[in-house]
């Protein structure tokens, strides 16, 4: 059978180490940690700020924020190709077709859902958290501190959701990085030009090997959450 | 002696609403006052004030004979003033952090917060409890060890919110029993609370929220406010 043939090959091309495939893996899981380890104490920080602060144009940058989560990739990558072209504002970065350009990318796509749900993760808090913590002398930052740890569990899923969105995006990747072999493609990438190509085994071997990261990241992840009785707050 | 927090002119609104107008509320030092009040009148929203949790408008206020203001809540009070919750929520580490919470936050040294937290626990007899998981804890455990979060600081004022309400038996008799050793320890505590049994204890002075005025309940509290208002 052809599925079964590729999905055999695809074994075979994984365990033989296939060092185009690894140089592959390895671009999508560098560009992705990179942009996590960059969004997300920004987006975390932000999530904190406008769901514990009222001030003016609040409801307004909440419902953008929401709506930013809908935006298809190859929009934020088109624009951001606009922007890093040569002609563009930002062109002097040369990050055009670099792994620079995609981490840039992931960063602009993983904002938004980083945003959202450690807005929510915050705002479902338990109030008391924040004014025991204030009441007993917490600086702001303490109070934060206090606050994102309590709802560690929320924060999380925030991180899990933009590893998500982020290491299976085609779009942005394709259009900012250019697919260029060793150097700009990802998984993704790769997955839909080999299937282009009529190369299965490659795509299947690569979408194994994406389930299998998204299983081990998520199972790490799972762990750091911890109990998530204990997160809520124990009132 | 110098009154440890005077306030004049505090009104607290809602909107058009004035949920109360405090002409003059006198807190004297290590002494312990009972707030009583319906359910509404604005017992745990006074309270709540003066830990800095709400604002609200206020003539003046005096804190140790020195005039400050209440917006943005000064360092000064914030250091000596704490509040409990009605039901106090637990961080999700153990007890000896959560009673080590403000200490930490106050930055002292490693060996000074291990010696206070473990007399704040003897103090509250929760000190068998110190590994234990808040989410474990019966509710007088909790209120014990909310107590003792907050006398570990010595604060000059304490703010208990309804400190033995949803407690009943051995826990409530447990907390009832642990007023009277933090004035005894000179802070100066102030309780909304129903329990009648909070409001008998002895040296404590009766206030009373109605219909938005705040009345003292026996003389030497209504003395009290009438040697302040004569002052200023």
């Amino acid at each position: 059978m052809h599925l079964l043939e590729a999905i055999r090959d695809a074994f075979s091309l994984l365990f033989s180490g296939d060092a185009e495939l690894w140089q592959v893996i390895w671009v999508s899981l560098k560009t992705t940690v990179s942009a996590l380890l960059l969004a997300t104490p920004l987006a975390v920080a932000a999530g904190y700020a406008i769901a514990l602060h009222s001030f003016p144009g609040r409801r307004v940058t909440i419902w953008l924020v929401q709506a930013s989560l809908a935006l298809p990739t190859v929009l934020i990558g088109l624009l951001l190709y606009l922007m890093l072209s040569r002609q563009g504002p930002l062109g002097s970065l040369q990050w055009l077709f670099s792994q620079s350009g995609i981490v840039a990318g992931q960063v602009l796509i993983a904002l938004p859902v980083l945003v959202a749900f450690s807005l929510a993760a915050v705002q479902a808090a338990d109030p008391r958290i924040a004014e025991t913590a204030v009441t007993l002398g917490a600086s702001r930052w303490g109070v934060m501190r206090t606050v994102l740890y309590e709802v560690r569990f929320g924060v999380m899923a925030a991180v899990i959701s933009g590893f998500g969105r982020v290491i299976s995006e085609v779009g942005c990747a394709i259009m900012v990085g250019g697919n260029i072999a060793g150097e700009t493609r990802t998984m993704t990438t790769a997955i839909a030009l080999q299937t282009s190509k009529g190369e299965f085994a490659q795509g299947i071997a690569l979408g194994i090997v994406l389930v299998a990261i998204a299983l081990l990241v998520n199972a790490g992840l799972v762990l750091l959450q911890g109990d998530p009785r204990a997160a809520r707050g124990a009132s | 002696m110098t009154p440890l927090l005077a306030l004049h002119g505090l009104r607290k609104r809602f909107g058009e609403r004035c949920l109360f107008d405090i002409e003059s509320l006198v807190i004297r030092q290590a002494a312990a006052y009972v707030l009583t009040g319906l359910n509404g009148s604005g017992k745990s929203t006074l309270l709540r004030i003066l830990a800095g949790l709400e604002r609200a408008e206020v003539e003046s206020v005096r804190f140790m004979g020195d005039a400050l203001r209440l917006d943005p809540y000064p360092a000064l009070l914030r250091d000596a003033v704490v509040y409990v919750h009605q039901h106090p929520v637990m961080f999700s580490t153990t007890v000896a952090d959560n009673i080590a919470y403000g200490l930490a936050a106050r930055r002292l040294p490693r060996e000074q917060i291990a010696r206070r937290v473990e007399e704040a626990m003897e103090w509250a007899g929760v000190a068998h409890l110190r590994r234990s998981k808040p989410q474990t804890l019966s509710g007088g455990e909790k209120q014990r060890i909310a107590l003792a979060r907050a006398r570990v600081l010595e604060p000059r004022l304490l703010l208990l919110d309804e400190p033995t309400a949803n407690l009943d038996g051995v826990a409530r008799e447990q907390v009832i029993a642990l007023i009277p050793t933090l004035t005894a320890a000179g802070s100066s505590v102030m309780m909304a609370c129903h329990d009648r049994d909070l409001i008998a204890l002895p040296d404590v002075q009766r206030l009373k929220l109605r219909d938005g005025r705040l009345q003292a309940r026996q003389n030497r509290v209504r003395s009290a406010l009438r040697t302040v208002e004569g002052k200023t």
